[in-house]
């Protein structure tokens, strides 16, 4: 008897009987029988042989797919997680470049009204100061006339008087002016500072 | 490669807006975490011009002559964010795969093999481009610091840099520049100057509201600070080859490559061989018209220069200045002076300043081919 499976050990050891008397050599049977086993011992190990082979196939298959980005994969995942995490720091970017605009026209839209102001505040001080000048001198030329000519001495004093008048409004403007400076600068410096804060 | 078929998938996929390239950039850095550092935080602005980008190529994948030097343009320009040919397989593999997440159902190996085909002639391109530009010793950014800054309106300074390395540029062009302060942010700035002995270059600088680099740049960087320039380039240049008398209009900082080719004409020496010259230049108020000093003592000492500023959102004066300040905006003022014809025409400013006044100007008789303007084409990317 043969054991389950063709092993070479059991190859080496075969003995087959001797033939029957009148004839030579090993019995027929027995050796026909033999080669029949080791055909289907054959056949079996060329089919595991096919199976093991297609299981390796589908293995490096697997392997190799892996390193391909398959829509529905976890890589997906991680693609749509970051890409939600760049969209809210997109956001906040946006939403810190809209306050830091909003804050800059708001400031610019004050300043022009300070300014407009101011302008309008200096343009009556002139006009005040032009007609109060007007005054005087309407009253330095009517008042020789109903009185006794004007003394060299009252004259010197009238004179003294415009003088002082025309610093008085020279001094005002400038005063004005520096006024109106020292505004925008605290204006560009408010909006340095809300920028700085917004940026923080 | 069928460009039918690559037409089709990519409507396909670019109807998904926004998704397909925010899906592209997180698929790169995923894949490749070291990139994303060449990138600034907020992507909204890069994605934009990503999509822009694919669409210009590939409408135009047949017309290799518009093609080819878009491409190049593009490739030379990214050296100055740091990219190297080792940058392009990884880019490639993230279009693939985004493509293929978007095209859906009609994606298969052929429709792959196409677009890889595309992508491979594409990125070679710009390769090259960038390779010739290496080889020709040009630096892929040029390092200046600030050595100037003067503050001339409320929103409105000048600030002037110097190059490390000399850099040569045609009067009228301008860079993408990067500021220390707000890194991976790069603006266009014209250079306002012809190139000096000493290599310094002005910038006009307009503070945008609620910007990113305009109002750190504007309120001044700091003398020393560092930034860095990409390549000049520009289409907006002197026509040397013309004897044509020059219009030129400028808007707010419009002003800054208009100036630079003024200098350029007035370094020819001869004035009479100089054009003349009539430059306007326009702004909302007067407060607003930053270079009028400038500008008065080069039309004093230039015979053929003529300027006429003027204010669009204010009653024009006499002014402090010699020049009278004209009510209107720049197109209402050359309007005034009669026609064009046969006049040379340079135009910048906002876009719809330089649409009003190059209209303007055609219909004043001057012709169209002989108007110039900023045609950014590539450098918007």
């Amino acid at each position: 008897m043969h054991p389950d499976r063709l092993t070479p050990e059991y190859l080496q050891s075969i003995q087959f009987p001797t033939a029957r008397l009148g004839k030579r050599g090993v019995d027929e049977t027995h050796v026909r029988a033999f080669c029949e086993w080791v055909e289907t011992e054959l056949i079996r190990l060329l089919n595991e042989k096919t199976a093991l082979e297609q299981e390796v196939w589908r293995l490096r298959e697997r392997v190799r797919e892996a390193d391909v980005v398959q829509p529905e994969d976890g890589h997906v995942q991680a693609v749509y997680i970051l890409s939600r995490a760049q969209q809210t720091a997109d956001k906040y970017v946006a939403n810190a470049q809209e306050y830091s605009r909003d804050i800059a026209e708001d400031a610019r839209r004050r300043r022009e009204e300070i300014l407009t102001e101011a302008k309008t505040r200096a343009a009556a001080i002139l006009d005040d100061a032009h007609a109060s000048a007007t005054r005087d001198a309407a009253t330095m030329v009517s008042a020789p006339v109903a009185e006794e000519p004007m003394t060299a001495e009252r004259r010197q004093d009238l004179e003294t008087e415009l003088t002082y008048l025309r610093t008085f409004t020279q001094v005002c403007r400038t005063h004005l002016r520096a006024y109106l400076e020292s505004l925008t600068r605290s204006i560009d410096e408010w909006e340095h500072a809300e920028h700085d804060a917004a940026r923080r | 490669m069928d460009e039918r078929r690559l037409k089709d998938s990519f409507a396909r996929v670019a109807a998904h807006g926004d998704e397909v390239a925010l899906f592209f950039y997180s698929h790169l850095f995923l894949a490749h975490p070291e990139v994303r550092d060449m990138f600034p935080v907020s992507m909204s602005v890069t994605r934009d011009r990503l999509l822009t980008a694919l669409g210009q190529i590939v409408s135009d994948v047949s017309n290799l002559d518009s093609l080819v030097p878009y491409l190049s343009g593009l490739g030379r320009d990214h050296r100055k964010f740091g990219a190297t040919p080792e940058h392009y397989p990884a880019i490639g593999r993230s279009l693939i795969a985004t493509l293929a997440y978007f095209a859906g159902d009609v994606w298969d190996d052929e429709l792959a093999r196409d677009w890889t085909d595309a992508y491979t002639l594409v990125s070679r391109v710009m390769a090259d481009a960038a390779r010739r530009d290496e080889e020709q010793h040009n630096p892929p950014w040029w390092d200046a610091t600030v050595v100037g800054h003067e503050r001339r309106a409320i929103d409105i300074a000048v600030v002037t840099v110097a190059p490390a390395q000399q850099l040569s540029y045609r009067p009228g062009q301008c860079v993408n520049l990067e500021i220390s302060q707000r890194p991976r942010l790069w603006r266009l700035y014209s250079m306002a100057n012809a190139p000096r002995p000493d290599g310094t270059v002005d910038f006009h600088v307009k503070i945008i509201d609620g910007g990113q680099v305009s109002p750190v740049l504007g309120r001044g960087p700091g003398i020393g600070s560092a930034l860095r320039l990409g390549p000049p380039f520009g289409s907006l240049v002197l026509d040397t080859s013309s004897a044509n008398d020059i219009v030129m209009a400028a808007g707010g900082t419009g002003l800054g490559p208009l100036k630079a080719i003024l200098e350029q004409l007035g370094h020819r020496g001869q004035s009479s061989t100089v054009p003349r010259t009539h430059l306007f230049v326009g702004a909302r108020t007067a407060a607003e018209l930053y270079d009028l000093a400038d500008l008065e003592k080069m039309a004093a000492s230039n015979p053929w220069l003529t300027v006429t500023p003027a204010v669009s959102h204010e009653r024009g004066s006499p002014g402090d200045s010699a020049l009278r300040i004209e009510s209107g905006t720049v197109a209402d003022a050359l309007a005034r002076r009669g026609t064009w014809r046969d006049h040379d025409a340079y135009v910048c400013g906002s876009e719809a300043m330089v649409t009003a006044t190059v209209s303007r100007l055609t219909a004043l008789g001057a012709s169209p081919e002989r108007i110039f303007i900023e045609n950014f084409g590539w450098s918007e990317l």
